[in-house]
């Protein structure tokens, strides 16, 4: 075992264990949107409000992230194109790349929009209040609302994808019969996040 | 009499990091014919399609049924095995390049020995000591002999790797043969012996991790062998192989 071996296998498994739990439980926490400012803040600050919190985030959500987007993005560069082949688990692997690369933006966009954006305006705690205001804005609200649209689908196809791949690299899905249970449960896993996270977001659409 | 045609578009290089030329040939149709026995036509008679005579066109081949490997180029956008391919189920004009992958030689003849190398990485063989009788050798069952005779049918064709987006000229990549065949020989009753050592090559720079999971290889495959599962097996292997590492020393 190398250094090259070691680095991808820590890429599949940050993708998956903290970053692909950490996407599941923060779209879990958007259903609050349903329930108004008041629950969606106390909810939100909670977490927050915990001396552990920037800690765990940083060791569990920030560093695992940013290692697997900056060598994902490095990887997704250095892919050569066959654009004469088109198989699906080949357009698979390049949505892959494309929506890792587009995530990686939103999350820039999103800590701007809801913790750097706060914290210099002095208005930190009211999240629902910065989200709602984004989209109802009538300049830039279909800009916002796109964005979150192209983030959330974006997110849940990777991690979806993800398994697949995931279930490849460790060999926990050898033959084409098991891969394909793999690849009904990614699907079921993306759908049910999808409508997860849509059904947040038309809270305050 | 019939004046069909056939029109054939090469890419044509006169010899290794020259530029390379797209040349058009069009020869009289004949029925069943392949990219071969075309091209077997247009050495015989070397004019292209402005009437001038030039240099024959260079190719590889060598068994004529798809058991070789050697005759593996680009048809048409995609890679195969050019004695295969039928001019009646072809689009014309049909375009040849040669392997993209691979340094050319002359035309549409590469040097593979890349794929070669990557075996020798591997140990994709069966360690013997001499030549001395080493009497019988164990038993294999029927279905371990199901999949490996299905692996051992690889050609070292070059077709997994000439459709896979992570296999590329300037990187190490071994490429799906040598991981499949890796998977072979560690299935061997006798070729298990140095099992770890194909697995430390295959955890090495431009092992299995290099691997993308674009799955283009399994469906370019001429001999349809199970790539991805070899691949997913040996995955199995190595992670195997690295935890018990992670936690031994």
């Amino acid at each position: 075992m190398n250094s090259h071996f070691f680095a991808r296998r820590l890429h599949s498994l940050t993708g998956m264990v903290p970053v692909g739990i950490f996407l599941v439980y923060h779209l879990y926490l958007q259903l609050y949107l349903h329930q108004g400012a008041e629950k969606y803040n106390e909810q939100t600050n909670s977490f927050y409000d915990s001396p552990l919190a920037i800690w765990l985030l940083i060791i569990f959500v920030y560093i695992p992230l940013f290692y697997h987007s900056i060598l994902g993005a490095k990887l997704s560069i250095e892919a050569t194109p066959q654009p004469s082949y088109h198989y699906f688990a080949h357009l698979l692997y390049w949505l892959q790349r494309i929506s890792g690369i587009g995530v990686l933006l939103f999350i820039f966009a999103h800590l701007y929009n809801t913790q750097v954006m706060p914290l210099m305006t002095d208005t930190y705690g009211q999240h629902f209040e910065h989200l709602a205001e984004g989209f109802a804005s009538t300049e830039t609200g279909w800009l916002t609302k796109s964005v979150y649209l192209l983030g959330i689908l974006g997110a849940t196809f990777h991690f979806a994808n993800g398994i697949n791949t995931f279930c490849m690299t460790w060999g926990l899905a050898l033959t084409p019969r098991a891969q394909l249970r793999v690849r009904v449960l990614s699907i079921i896993v993306f759908v049910l996040l999808t409508a997860a996270g849509l059904y947040s977001l038309s809270a305050i659409w | 009499m019939s004046k069909k045609t056939i029109t054939f578009k090469i890419l044509r290089q006169d010899g290794p990091n020259q530029q390379s030329y797209w040349e058009t040939f069009v020869i009289p149709y004949l029925p069943n014919s392949n990219v071969i026995s075309c091209l077997m036509d247009i050495q015989k008679n070397p004019i292209n399609s402005e009437g001038k005579k030039v240099r024959p066109v260079v190719w590889e081949c060598n068994c004529l049924e798809e058991v070789c490997g050697t005759c593996t180029m680009v048809i048409n956008g995609k890679t195969r095995q050019s004695c295969s391919a039928l001019i009646d189920k072809l689009m014309q004009p049909i375009t040849l390049q040669p392997l993209s992958k691979f340094p050319v030689v002359r035309d549409l003849a590469v040097d593979r020995s890349r794929m070669f190398e990557a075996l020798k990485r591997v140990k994709a063989w069966v360690p013997m000591d001499g030549y001395h009788d080493l009497g019988p050798g164990d038993k294999i069952l029927p279905d371990h002999q199901g999949v490996a005779y299905k692996l051992s049918e690889c050609m070292t064709c070059g077709c997994c790797v000439e459709a896979c987006p992570q296999y590329s000229r300037d990187n190490d990549f071994l490429g799906a043969a040598a991981i499949s065949q890796a998977r072979l020989f560690n299935m061997h009753p006798t070729g298990k012996l140095i099992a770890n050592e194909r697995l430390d090559s295959l955890m090495d720079d431009g092992g299995i991790a290099a691997c993308g999971n674009a799955q283009n290889c399994v469906e370019v495959c001429p001999k349809s062998i199970p790539l991805t599962e070899s691949i997913a097996e040996m995955g199995r292997q190595s992670s195997k192989r690295f935890w018990k590492t992670l936690f031994q020393i």
